[in-house]
């Protein structure tokens, strides 16, 4: 198991990697001179750093050799300057990733609470009309344009019932816990609603094989209550894939912080990497990217892990 | 002497069983083990086996479907062995194989006719109207009729399913026909029928025939010559009528009393049951020496170290062979 | 006698209509798609006919309210609201019908030559294909939607012309696109691989390339033609957020996406001509859904559900 393990984790180094040269690539095709923008966003340069760090990363130079100096340059903490920000890189992230945190990981939270029980509730009384109903909002759920649902709420909230603010992190000079959250909810809400439609969708498809299978049904036969039949039994084996979902979904997850974030100017990683690419601040674009990667990476490898744990047929080195 | 049309020597075929683990090393199925078969001009060789004996791997390695992974195959005296695709496309066109699944032998989702086109378009035979003509032709050899051949495999039955792959096979006209238990997924009646259609194929065109079969009746009513596989390897070989009246190898003996109806001219009823004890081991791990030793009702100690060699049986036909040490004394006790 | 002829159609396509016809939501959303396109194809007719078109600003006539000239009104640039859209319903259609027919091409392309082949050239293009598909779509195609394209070599009629923005999305939808096609029919073709018709056409001499055409391919064109029907819904949601942010369709060419770029503003002034264009997507998203599903059901009714 823990040679699986090494052997996936080393699989998705070599992936991060070749997607950071394929991402410097492209930086290098940006509109403009790329390269020289990075240099330069640092406010505190001196011609001769200038000229240093040309020499080191200019588009003159062949590809590798630049990938290189920047690798070398960003593995020792380097990632140099935003230019947006005019601070270092690794100053600006950490408070933007913390938001994002937040903003995914209660969305992520609130949709598997409501997905899951509403799969298994749908499954257990499949084609009845609730079932009809529940399966049909998954649908729409999985078919909006996840921008749109983000402004029909701020239509309905904001603007229409004027519950809740319209966008940003908090009002300007306040600087409460409470101020804060209501500035979360609708961000939140959205980015909820866009996963909550999918993971039922399959929930519910993954319950109903299960309880099809005839196993669920030799315990019922033998008088098994219903409850112990769906928790135990069924709920068991329809997990199993259901956590590889969720798991993948991450980077899902992330690209509709990215839309959510853009919406209600949420200041986040999303609406970051966003801004960055548009305003050619390419030092904070590419560290943002790979960290998106580093993300879905992360979320592939967590699906199969869970996945090879979960299932004991499956037995891996 | 002319070259045989097909000549395997000393093939030998195995295969990867199961998933192969990191450290693992991946399980082997011995499937065929040192074969040396040869097929003449115009005649009818048939091999003749229980499932798991190799004979469908061997029949695959006889049209180049498996390269061997050692011995040489020759056609024509050609040896066509590890030949690239480009090379082995004209010795393709002269050796055709007929298999033994009516229903899955043919593409579901191409009419008839460019079922039967097909080996003409592949060896560039004939324009459009000559390959229209030809392909008449092949169906009417196979009693077909013309008018079916714009429709689809599944409105046929299977008994006609084996007849167009029988079509297919002759079409670039070819000098070997390798038929691969062609029988097997037919009604019995329907069996009789293609038996007849294959009789009628040798007299009429020369075309030479390995028929692998399990079913010794039938190989009775077709081959020259017979040769019975055992796990991978030819236990025995010996023209037809030499093999049924003095068999040289107790697996061939058992195989030929399972038979209800077996023995020329007879219709006994019954007989002696199978003297065989045992399963057919598992051709991923054979048996040491003979392969035969476990279930054999006369081995000795000598058979589990040694394996017997196929050598020529004393006193019997020509080209009669057994891989028994033993093979004399069996031969001496005539017809099971 | 006759009745039993009537009975049953026998081939393939008639088994496979009649049951795609119980599925009402599929036939309905097939009806509604067909509605749309040609809403869509006759665009230019309904332009003419009102006398406007999708591009002339208007500033002293914006935000009108639904009239005779104007059926539902004007935008904050004072252009029609109706030709717009049906414009931007081309975009939409175009853009997901193409790019899901360029994905379904390089994974059907990919996906044979992996399961044919085997061996490394499989385990290879395997590696590859997992490795896109574990990138992150969204973060990708911004980065690429940004790229010049002057520095790859394009010639410059082509970079500066009004249809750029529209080869260029159809280009980087398809190459995130394929990869769901692609193991699909790696799939599929390594069950086909080992049938008895496949052999015989080895054995017979064909080549590779005749092979997965002609014996391969056709087998399994059914899971094909799903997988691409879905995979339109989510390419005009792509082609819509792309075109929100600024980075898809160019405007003055009007797309679903980019009629809501910058639509903060908007929900204060004319909330009307936010809904429009969002509710358009949904309905061809949420039909090209329901008609994947019932194809599935229609094509593979062996597939639980």
């Amino acid at each position: 198991m823990t040679r699986y393990v090494a052997q996936r984790s080393i699989e998705s180094l070599i992936v991060l990697a070749v997607m950071s040269v394929v991402v410097y690539g492209l930086i290098g095709l940006m509109p403009g001179d790329p390269i020289d923008l990075m240099i330069n966003a640092n406010p505190n340069l001196t011609p001769a750093d200038a000229a240093r760090l040309k020499a080191l990363y200019g588009l003159d130079l062949p590809l590798y050799e630049r990938y290189w100096n920047w690798l070398t340059a960003a593995l020792g903490g380097d990632f140099g300057y935003s230019r947006l920000f005019s601070r270092p890189v690794l100053e600006v992230l950490p408070a933007y990733l913390g938001r994002t945190a937040i903003l995914m990981g209660a969305s992520f939270v609130l949709s598997v609470a409501i997905a899951i029980p509403t799969g298994i509730w749908a499954a257990t009384r499949p084609y009845s009309r609730a079932d009809y109903v529940i399966n049909l909002l998954s649908f729409a759920g999985i078919s909006v344009a996840p921008f749109w649902l983000a402004l029909l709420l701020i239509m309905l909230f904001a603007v229409g019932l004027g519950w809740l603010p319209a966008g940003g992190m908090q009002t300007v000079g306040l600087d409460s816990l409470a101020d804060k959250a209501a500035h979360l909810v609708l961000p939140v809400l959205a980015l909820t609603l866009l996963s909550v439609a999918g993971v039922t969708r399959y929930v519910r498809a993954e319950m109903i094989g299960v309880l099809r299978q005839d196993y669920v049904r030799t315990a019922r036969a033998k008088g098994v209550p219903e409850r112990q039949v769906v928790w135990r039994h069924g709920l068991r084996n329809a997990l199993i894939p259901v956590v590889t979902v969720l798991a993948l979904d991450f980077g899902a997850l992330f690209s509709g912080a990215l839309i959510t974030e853009t919406v209600f100017a949420y200041p986040g990683m999303g609406k970051l990497i966003y801004d960055a690419i548009l305003g050619n601040d390419f030092n904070m674009a590419l560290i943002g990217l790979l960290f998106a990667t580093l993300l879905t990476l992360v979320g592939n490898l967590l699906a199969d892990l869970a996945y090879a744990k979960l299932d004991p047929r499956i037995s891996y080195g | 002497m002319t070259a045989p049309l097909l000549a395997l020597r000393d093939v030998v075929k195995h295969f990867p069983a199961g998933r192969a683990g990191w450290f693992a090393r991946p399980a082997t199925v011995h499937a065929v083990n040192g074969v040396s078969l040869e097929v003449g001009r115009g005649e009818t060789v048939a091999v003749v086996g229980e499932s798991g004996c190799g004979k469908t791997t061997l029949a695959r390695l006889a049209v180049s479907l498996y390269a061997p992974d050692a011995g040489r195959v020759s056609i024509d005296g050609t040896d066509v062995t590890g030949l690239g695709a480009h090379a082995l496309k004209p010795y393709r066109r002269r050796v055709q194989m007929i298999f033994q699944d009516p229903y899955g032998s043919l593409n579901p989702r191409l009419p008839v006719s460019a079922i039967l086109a097909e080996p003409l378009v592949i060896h560039g035979l004939g324009a459009r109207a000559e390959r229209r003509r030809r392909v008449e032709e092949a169906a009417q050899a196979v009693a077909l009729q013309a008018g079916q051949l714009d429709r689809y495999p599944h409105e046929f039955s299977g008994g006609q399913r084996q007849r167009i792959a029988i079509a297919r096979a002759l079409i670039a006209r070819p000098e070997l026909l390798v038929a691969d238990e062609p029988l097997s997924a037919l009604d019995v009646s329907i069996q009789v029928a293609i038996l007849d259609l294959f009789r009628a194929l040798k007299r009429d065109f020369g075309i030479a025939l390995l028929f692998i079969s399990h079913d010794l009746a039938v190989v009775d009513l077709i081959a020259d010559r017979i040769a019975v596989m055992y796990l991978g390897h030819i236990v025995e070989t010996a023209a037809r009528a030499d093999l049924f009246r003095a068999p040289a190898h107790p697996y061939t003996r058992a195989l030929i009393a399972a038979v209800p109806a077996m023995g020329h001219g007879k219709r006994a009823r019954g007989g002696p049951k199978s003297a065989l004890k045992g399963d057919v081991p598992d051709p991923i791990k054979p048996p040491p020496g003979c392969p035969f030793h476990p279930r054999c009702p006369r081995a000795e100690d000598l058979c589990r170290r040694v394996a017997p060699m196929l050598d020529p049986v004393a006193g019997a036909g020509a080209g009669h062979r057994a891989a028994c040490h033993f093979r004399d004394e069996v031969a001496a006790m005539g017809a099971p | 006698m006759a009745e039993l002829a009537a009975a049953a159609p026998r081939s393939l396509l008639g088994l496979t209509y009649r049951r795609f016809r119980r599925h009402r939501l599929a036939v309905a959303s097939a009806l509604l798609l067909l509605v749309l396109a040609l809403a869509a194809i006759a665009a230019p007719l309904v332009a003419a006919a009102l006398g406007v078109d999708a591009e002339t600003v208007n500033l002293l006539g914006r935000f009108q309210a639904p009239s005779l000239a104007h059926p539902l009104g004007t935008d904050e640039l004072g252009r029609d609201v109706l030709v717009r859209l049906l414009y931007g319903g081309r975009v939409s259609l175009i853009v997901g019908v193409a790019a899901a027919l360029a994905s379904a091409v390089i994974g059907t392309a990919v996906g044979l030559v992996a399961g044919y082949y085997g061996g490394r050239l499989d385990a290879i293009l395997m590696r590859v294909t997992d490795s896109v598909i574990t990138l992150p779509v969204l973060p990708l195609l911004i980065v690429l939607a940004a790229l010049d394209l002057g520095k790859l070599g394009l010639p410059e009629a082509l970079t500066q012309s009004q249809q750029i923005s529209l080869y260029r999305i159809v280009a980087i939808i398809a190459l995130v696109g394929w990869t769901r096609v692609a193991r699909l029919v790696r799939g599929a073709t390594l069950s086909m691989r080992e049938r008895e018709f496949v052999l015989a056409a080895q054995a017979q001499g064909a080549s590779a390339l005749r092979i997965m055409g002609v014996h391969i391919l056709p087998n399994v064109v059914s899971p094909i033609i799903v997988s691409t029907t879905l995979s339109v819904g989510g390419i005009i949601l792509f082609e819509s957020i792309l075109s929100f942010l600024g980075l898809g369709i160019q405007p003055p060419l009007p797309s679903w996406g980019n009629m809501l770029t910058g639509a903060q503003e908007l929900i204060w002034d004319a909330p009307q001509l936010v809904v429009y264009p969002g509710l358009l997507i949904f309905a061809t998203v949420i039909a090209f859904n329901f008609l994947g599903d019932g194809l599935q059901d229609a094509l593979d009714p062996r597939a639980a559900r």
